[in-house]
């Protein structure tokens, strides 16, 4: 009995030791980056041969950069804004009014994630070339935002899977109408798996590359498009700053999404 | 004016049907009670009067108003759920006050009455709370205050003291029937739970597949049932199969699976022919129980002075079980076993292994066809 119970507790830390082995080893790359970004000299090197923030310095006056850096905030603040409305629209409607295009919905709403990149990338610059949308944010956002929809989606179909609908009767039989009901109700019940959505579709927006590289122009390139053209010329530890930014807000923005769910747990416990 | 009439009510989902047919005029002012097992439609019909579910066929009424077509947001009914869906994120006065809020009721009037509300549900002192913090008896009284609130025309109550324990249980259905004296607002109050009927109901209306199979008195469904379903569903009872012997202008005589005659009397000549099946109806509460004496009372039948008949069988006690204030026996008699009861107060105590006689009144027995219609005696 003893001995089985040993047994079993080895296998356990056994587990736990390569399962955080495998972590590290995935993670290392992004620890490299980082480190690199420090480095004094003019190429990128690991470890560096010496340490400055030179190139942070760089960074902040480089007029491209800070360009590019504001063009992804601006693409990445609409992506989340169009996909959360989408997203949460149609997780929604398909609870109220499950019928046989519901059933349709989640398939379709896959369907941008399935298709190659590159082939959505070539064929929306035609597209938008078509309709004049090219060179515009919108283009952008409106690729970004296919590709964002269905994660949100898939997000709130599971939050509105845990929402007590009852809630929701409740409110028209107190005489609340679809829309005073929707924000009365139910949005309050799931504002953090909304909050949580759109941080998921703002982070898909920032590091996606291919469509934004089809679809940019100099003047609304991404952070991803420029770091392509610039490591194309020189690879420097400007590379390794714009990609240590890049982590610190998707790190921020998983920091930020716990903090926003466990938020009412937390005063729960507090109080 | 509220009455509410409801005509051939019904709702399908898909291949589904969850309410055939439900006809039925509730009056102003009354305490109907749908009663019926899970499955039966009552909730659903509850809900088509909420305008929560939209029937697929027939027509509402709430006063002189066809409100078939309207969405719960436009009728001024008020329910309270099963599981009392109080707003978690709102407090147990907001809660009160959202009907109100709804309504466009200037925030301190809405307030003022929110607290009266809970005042007259004695949860005066729990305004600020969060609801997910109180006991399943206070969630119950805050969903009824922030019914009764918004002042509706009728009242729905789905099943809202199922999850309450029975003592708890008795109390809210005494202050439900106090609140519904108060008010005089129409009340119609889902149940599965007989007693509950009972306690509350000026009417009780019994369900079974989807149709409303009758609408009476308590008293009146409980004596005088339409058929087998609602025999059994109301109470407990011996249900004894047997065949038409002979039919007399004065009798019926039922050759049982207790391997005795039992005798029917009838005021009329019954519509039913010899050689027809028959389940009878044996209530605890018409059956009396005695030690068999001497061997000229071992059963039978005696036809009284006035007509009615008394039959009796001889039976043993196989289980003795306490149920606090009444003692059930279960007694075999001819390879059938029936159930019959004493109060607890009776001291010469019957044990197991013991032979009994039965005795009944033959006109309180209820007879009913194959079919399960009731025949009248």
């Amino acid at each position: 009995m003893t001995s089985n119970l040993h047994r079993e507790t080895f296998e356990d830390v056994a587990f736990r030791a390569g399962y955080l082995a495998l972590l590290v080893f995935m993670l290392l790359p992004l620890l490299v980056v980082i480190v690199t970004s420090f480095s004094g000299s003019g190429r990128i090197a690991f470890p560096p041969d010496s340490f400055s923030l030179v190139w942070y310095g760089e960074f902040f006056e480089s007029i491209r950069w800070l360009n590019a850096f504001t063009n992804s905030l601006i693409v990445g603040f609409g992506t989340a804004l169009a996909a959360t409305v989408l997203g949460v629209m149609g997780a929604f409607g398909q609870e109220i009014e499950d019928g046989s295009f519901g059933k349709l919905l989640a398939p379709l709403v896959l369907i941008p994630l399935l298709i190659p990149p590159v082939i959505l990338g070539i064929t929306l610059l035609m597209y938008f070339n078509e309709v004049g949308l090219r060179g515009s944010y919108a283009s952008i956002v409106l690729a970004h935002t296919l590709w964002a929809t269905p994660l949100v989606y898939f997000v709130m179909r599971s939050v509105f899977s845990r929402f007590d609908w009852q809630q929701l009767d409740a409110a028209h039989d107190l005489g609340a109408g679809p829309i005073r009901s929707f924000v009365q109700v139910v949005l309050p019940n799931v504002k953090h798996g909304i909050f949580v959505g759109a941080l998921l579709a703002f982070i898909i927006s920032l590091q996606e590359f291919v469509m934004a590289l089809f679809l940019s122009t100099p003047n609304t390139e991404t952070i991803p498009v420029l770091a392509w053209t610039e490591i194309r010329q020189a690879l420097d530890p400007m590379v390794s700053v714009v990609s240590t930014f890049l982590i610190l807000i998707s790190v921020g923005a998983i920091v930020v999404a716990v903090i926003a769910t466990n938020l009412e747990w937390l005063s729960k416990q507090l109080s | 004016m509220s009455e509410i009439t409801l005509s051939e009510l019904e709702k399908q989902y898909g291949e589904t049907t969850a309410v055939e047919d439900v006809s039925v005029e509730i009056n102003d002012g009354e305490l109907l009670c749908l009663l019926g097992p899970s499955g039966s439609g009552k909730s659903t019909t509850l809900r088509m009067i909420a305008g929560l579910e939209t029937p697929t066929d027939g027509e509402i009424s709430i006063g002189e108003d066809d409100v078939t077509d309207r969405p719960a947001y436009e009728r001024n009914t008020s329910t309270v759920f099963q599981d009392w869906a109080l707003f978690p994120h709102k407090s147990v006065l907001e809660n009160v006050a959202f009907g109100l809020k709804m309504r466009d009721v200037p925030a301190e009037e809405r307030e003022e009455r929110a607290r009266a509300m809970l005042e007259r549900v004695q949860m005066g002192s729990y305004d600020d709370e969060d609801p997910t913090n109180l006991s399943g008896g206070q969630k119950q009284r805050v969903a009824l205050a922030r019914s009764l609130a918004v002042n509706p025309d009728v009242l729905l109550l789905d099943e809202p003291l199922s999850n309450l324990d029975k003592r708890l249980r008795e109390d809210m259905q005494i202050e439900l029937r106090e609140i519904h004296e108060d008010l005089e607002e129409t009340f119609v109050h889902v149940t599965h739970d007989q007693d509950e009927a009972f306690t509350l109901a000026d009417r009780i209306g019994i369900m079974a597949d989807g149709n409303l199979v009758q609408v009476g008195s308590p008293n009146e469904v409980y004596e005088n049932p339409k058929n087998r379903f609602i025999e059994g569903f109301l109470g407990d009872t011996n249900f004894i199969d047997g065949e038409v012997d002979r039919v007399t202008a004065e009798t019926v005589h039922v050759e049982t699976e207790l391997g005795r005659e039992i005798v029917l009397p009838t005021d009329e000549e019954p519509d039913i022919d010899e050689g027809a099946e028959l389940t009878l109806s044996l209530r605890p509460e018409i059956l009396s129980i005695d030690q068999p004496v001497s061997a000229q009372s071992d059963g039978g039948q005696t036809v009284l002075a006035d007509g009615s008949t008394t039959n009796a069988v001889i039976g043993t006690v196989e289980n003795v079980l306490y149920r606090g204030s009444t003692v059930r026996y279960s007694v075999s008699s001819n390879g059938t076993t029936m159930f019959v009861e004493r109060t607890g107060a009776s001291t010469d105590a019957l044990t197991a292994g013991d032979d009994i006689r039965i005795d009944w009144n033959g006109a309180d027995v209820l007879a009913f066809r194959a079919d399960g219609t009731r025949v009248s005696l």
